[in-house]
């Protein structure tokens, strides 16, 4: 008896709850992972882990789709994708690191998410007597998917980039910034006259720039000739003053920058075209791959005696409003350069020429006496093999990789110590600066001109958009040789150096906290959604359980669900008997007549409908599953 | 459904002989190429906006979701144009209805599309759901009056994005048409005696025998009731012999059905109400109409005729009625 008031309970007295239609349920999976997508990447943006990010879209389009009652579920669905869009443009420039796949993700998501609600909607509409059946979801998803996807995908390839180039500016202003922006700026955007080697670099993962250029290149920003051994520091002793000649000359926004003397890819070089983007709130160093022949850009622009480009006034107080004349955020620059192909043979073969008396001057006496005994001995005693400069250099580079390790958590020297001395003779472990400055000092002690530049290598290449990602942490400092009848060539000992075993190690407490704050954001967020759809777990879980415990409830189940296949969902009002009634109506089949009946016997008759009854109506319902 | 061509309705494809009042009917005829939906709003509004900002700032990753947001724009409005372009509808539907009546029509639509919905219109019913090709009963009302050559029917579909609701209007031509004749509204029949002349001996309007006069007797044949046999002729003459009647006279009406006025389908309605009912009382009817201009005059042979021949009476001179008939005329 108690069974048969489960059944009842189960069928006529159960809580009703806001029931979204199956077609609608599966909507969500896309839409989260659209949305979960793009959540990642704005959280990159703003510097949280991106699965952070990830889990908030997750759980905002599943309570989209699924919890919103009083919004029709497309009307969500299609709301929450524009927001979607709308961050995803917020963020599609960069999201930090290189996210493109979280993008794409997203596109996909939100593709399949439309092509679901579309055909969830359709699939509300009653079946045509007789007609065909709407193909398999999964199928027509999957190839509709893959369709647009292509389409998708040639017209972003035909397109994209005619868009950007045509329409596309290589030349914007960008943000105004401001006194406060540029004393935040890190120092690797900033045209200083000095770099010391006593301070550890700030170099966290925000970009700082993006490029658009063909091919990858070291993004050059100024060069230092001068190592001071007492301070540790390098200065320019040329100056940070304009060239006093026509070596600049404008163009409308166009400069052309007259070709460096003494270097002869700056003037034969093939052209080569870079795109700054400037992602950071302040730069007035105008990087450039070598050697810069001309800049695209609304500011002024100094070519300084090394070669090196600035923008001019930057570092002038500029006014009331408190502005400054670098490179403000959103600001785009397009410079052209001019590079000549040097093999290894030519670098090797005599000089035809004799090295310039004034690089000379300013590359390799500038320091005479500078550098201890002991580093000019060691440099004597490695390139003591080697017949030219290359060679020299080489063998240079492959003693720093053999014998120091590379490290950002290298002790810093102490002070009034030459930091080039200790780095190659105490403490072999040290940064990008110290290898490149070591490099150069030997370089100059074995009689080659050399001297040490900052600025940035390519950064990684961003899958989805082609340019190059510069963050923060990609601030360089390497060598450049001069080689007479060829000009400076540039040399990375750094990366013949291997990582320092602490290298990985330690890191500060917002680091510890961010590696925590995964695992803590997937543990809050899956309480958030396992509290947010308990309630329809409970209820399927009644439902299975009520089923299970009666057959009436489970052959009224499989009525439901054959009746919703065909497109007549059971009124709230109707009886089993009613709705079976009307179910055989419409399908043509008078044994669902039957079927009705025995559910109303099973239901409200003292003994329950006879097993044969439930047995021909198992078998009529059976008949009906597609 | 449509007669063409459409005369008293203007373009209505559904007008018969004179204008009809659709009975049922859900929505209103979409008469566009189609809707644009929410979907396409936020696409467009994502692809404008990326590739705008993209272009300004040269940054190609949002100019990228630009284009995409626009190609799913595209995408979206082409397929359900292409998918409706491609398909074809015949249809098949009954000869005979009565206004009011539901109807099956049988569709068959070729060509491919993955969702569809269709519909038939005049008046517009409701959706169903299908995919082309395919083969369907496409319930129906008959809503109005009329002798229709054609069918207008629905298609939409929105797949497979939901950017844009295309939907077409699909006229089709009938194999054979279908005669909607008017609902007969409660009338009393009218009965009352016409002449014999319009009857010829074996017309299935003549009653044979029955009659009250009796007209002579004849030797019994097999097959005569018994009732019929007069005794004391056959007891004199030796032989049974049966008497023989005389028909009995006609009862009936001449409606003359005069659709120039205001209201020509309650006046088609009457007619078939009175037209129904005397020829379910035994009587006989003749129907004068008009159709396509012509005075049409002919007597009707059962109540199906007279629902083909009200379905086809337009407003005009209708025929007048025999000499002698008693009329019964319909005005509108």
């Amino acid at each position: 008896m108690s069974l048969r008031g489960d059944a009842f309970r189960s069928v006529d007295t159960a809580p009703r709850v806001r029931r979204v239609a199956p077609a609608y349920r599966v909507v969500s999976v896309p839409a989260a992972i659209a949305l979960g997508s793009v959540g990642g990447i704005a959280a990159e943006r703003s510097h949280l882990p991106w699965i952070v990010g990830a889990l908030a879209g997750v759980v905002a389009a599943v309570l989209g789709v699924l919890a919103l009652p009083s919004i029709p579920t497309r009307r969500a669905t299609v709301v929450l994708l524009g927001l979607g869009g709308l961050i995803a443009l917020r963020h599609a420039s960069y999201a930090g690191v290189d996210r493109s796949w979280l993008l794409v993700i997203w596109a996909a998501g939100t593709m399949l998410t439309l092509v679901l609600v579309d055909r969830a909607d359709a699939e509300v509409a009653p079946v045509l007597e007789g007609g065909s059946s709407l193909p398999n979801r999964l199928t027509e998803t999957a190839r509709v998917g893959a369709l647009i996807s292509l389409v998708v995908v040639v017209t972003a390839v035909a397109l994209v980039p005619t868009v950007t180039n045509r329409l596309g500016r290589h030349v914007w202003p960008g943000l105004q910034p401001t006194i406060g922006d540029r004393a935040d700026a890190t120092s690797s955007l900033l045209s200083g006259d000095q770099l010391s080697l006593t301070s550890r670099p700030r170099l966290s993962n925000s970009v700082v720039l993006t490029v658009d250029a063909a091919h990858p290149d070291f993004w050059r920003g100024e060069t230092f000739n001068v190592y001071s051994s007492t301070d540790s520091a390098w200065t320019n002793s040329l100056g940070d003053d304009p060239v006093p000649d026509d070596s600049v000359t404008r163009v409308g926004t166009r400069i052309d920058i007259a070709p460096e003397v003494y270097n002869r890819s700056a003037r034969d070089g093939k052209e080569f075209r870079q795109t700054f983007h400037v992602e950071t709130t302040y730069s007035n160093v105008v990087f450039a791959a070598p050697s810069a022949r001309a800049v695209e850009t609304d500011k002024q622009v100094i070519r300084k005696p090394d070669g090196t480009l600035r923008v001019a006034g930057a570092d002038i107080y500029r006014g009331l409003d408190g502005s400054d004349s670098g490179f403000g955020k959103g600001a785009v620059y397009t410079v052209t350069s001019r590079s000549l192909p040097v093999t290894e043979v030519a670098l090797r073969a005599p000089a035809a020429v004799a090295t310039p008396p004034q690089i000379t001057q300013s590359y390799l006496s500038v320091n005479d006496g500078t550098t201890t005994p002991r580093v000019r001995e060691l440099a004597q005693q490695i390139a003591a093999g080697a017949t030219n400069r290359f060679d020299k250099v080489r063998a240079f580079e492959s003693w720093l990789g053999a014998n120091t390790q590379y490290s950002l958590n290298a002790p810093l020297s102490p002070s009034g110590v030459d930091v080039v001395d200790d780095f190659l003779f105490h403490t072999r472990v040290g940064w990008c600066e110290q290898i490149a400055s070591s490099l150069v000092m030997m370089a100059r002690a074995a009689g080659i001109p050399a001297r040490l530049v900052t600025g940035f290598v390519p950064g990684s290449r961003d899958s989805l958009t082609g340019r190059f990602l510069v963050r923060e942490r990609d601030a360089h400092a390497w060598t450049e040789v001069y080689f007479p009848g060829i000009g400076w060539q540039g040399f990375d000992p750094t990366a013949s150096v291997p990582l320092a075993g602490d290298a990985h190690a330690g890191g500060s407490w917002l680091s510890d906290a961010r590696r925590n704050a995964v695992p803590l954001a997937i543990t809050i967020s899956l309480v958030i959604l396992l509290a947010v759809a308990s309630p329809e777990i409970v209820a399927v879980l009644r439902r299975r359980r009520a089923r299970r415990a009666s057959w009436s409830a489970s052959a009224l189940h499989r009525l439901e669900r054959a009746g919703r296949k065909a497109g007549r969902a059971r009124d709230p009002a109707e009886t089993p008997r009613e709705y079976a009634l009307a179910l055989g109506q419409r399908l043509g089949d008078d044994r669902l007549a039957r079927v009705g009946d025995t559910l109303d016997a099973d239901l409200y008759s003292a003994n329950g409908a006879p097993e044969t009854d439930r047995a021909d109506a198992d078998s009529v319902l059976t008949s009906l599953r597609p | 459904m449509s007669q063409p061509p459409p005369r008293a309705s203007g373009d209505a494809a559904l007008a018969g002989r004179g204008p009809g009042v659709a009975l049922r009917g859900s929505g209103a005829v979409h008469q566009g190429p189609g809707d644009l939906t929410l979907t396409s709003i936020v696409l467009f509004t994502l692809g404008a906006y990326g590739v705008a900002a993209g272009a300004a700032t040269g940054q190609q990753a949002v100019v990228a979701v630009g284009v995409f947001a626009f190609t799913l724009f595209g995408v979206g409005i082409v397929w359900p144009i292409l998918s409706l372009a491609r398909l074809s509808v015949s249809a098949v539907a009954p000869t005979d209805a009565t206004v009011g009546d539901a109807l099956e029509l049988r569709i068959e639509i070729r060509g491919r599309a993955a969702r569809l919905d269709v519909r038939a219109l005049d008046p517009s019913g409701t959706w169903w759901r299908t995919s082309a090709p395919t083969d369907g009963h496409l319930p129906h009302t008959a809503a109005r009056r009329g002798e229709f050559r054609s069918v207008r029917v629905q298609l939409r579909t929105s797949a497979p994005l939901g950017v844009f609701v295309r939907t077409r209007t699909v006229r089709v031509r009938l194999p054979a048409p279908i005669v909607v004749a008017p609902r007969p509204s409660v009338a009393a029949a009218v009965l009352y005696p016409v002449p014999d002349e319009m009857f010829s001996v074996g017309s299935p309007l003549v009653m044979n025998g029955g009659g009250d006069t009796v007209r002579a007797v004849r030797p019994y044949a097999p097959g005569d009731p018994a009732r019929l046999v007069h005794w004391p002729t056959s007891a004199r003459r030796g032989e049974i012999v049966v008497r023989e009647h005389e028909p009995p006279p006609a009862l009936g009406v001449a409606l003359v059905v005069d659709l120039r006025g205001s209201a020509p389908e309650a006046a088609a309605s009457r007619a078939a109400g009175i037209g129904t009912a005397t020829l379910a009382a035994g009587g006989v009817v003749w129907c004068g109409t008009c159709e396509d201009g012509t005075s049409v005059g002919e007597m009707v042979a059962d109540a199906r005729d007279l629902g083909r021949r009200l379905a086809r009476a337009a407003p005009g001179f209708p025929a007048a009625p025999p000499d002698g008939w008693p009329v019964e005329e319909v005005q509108a």
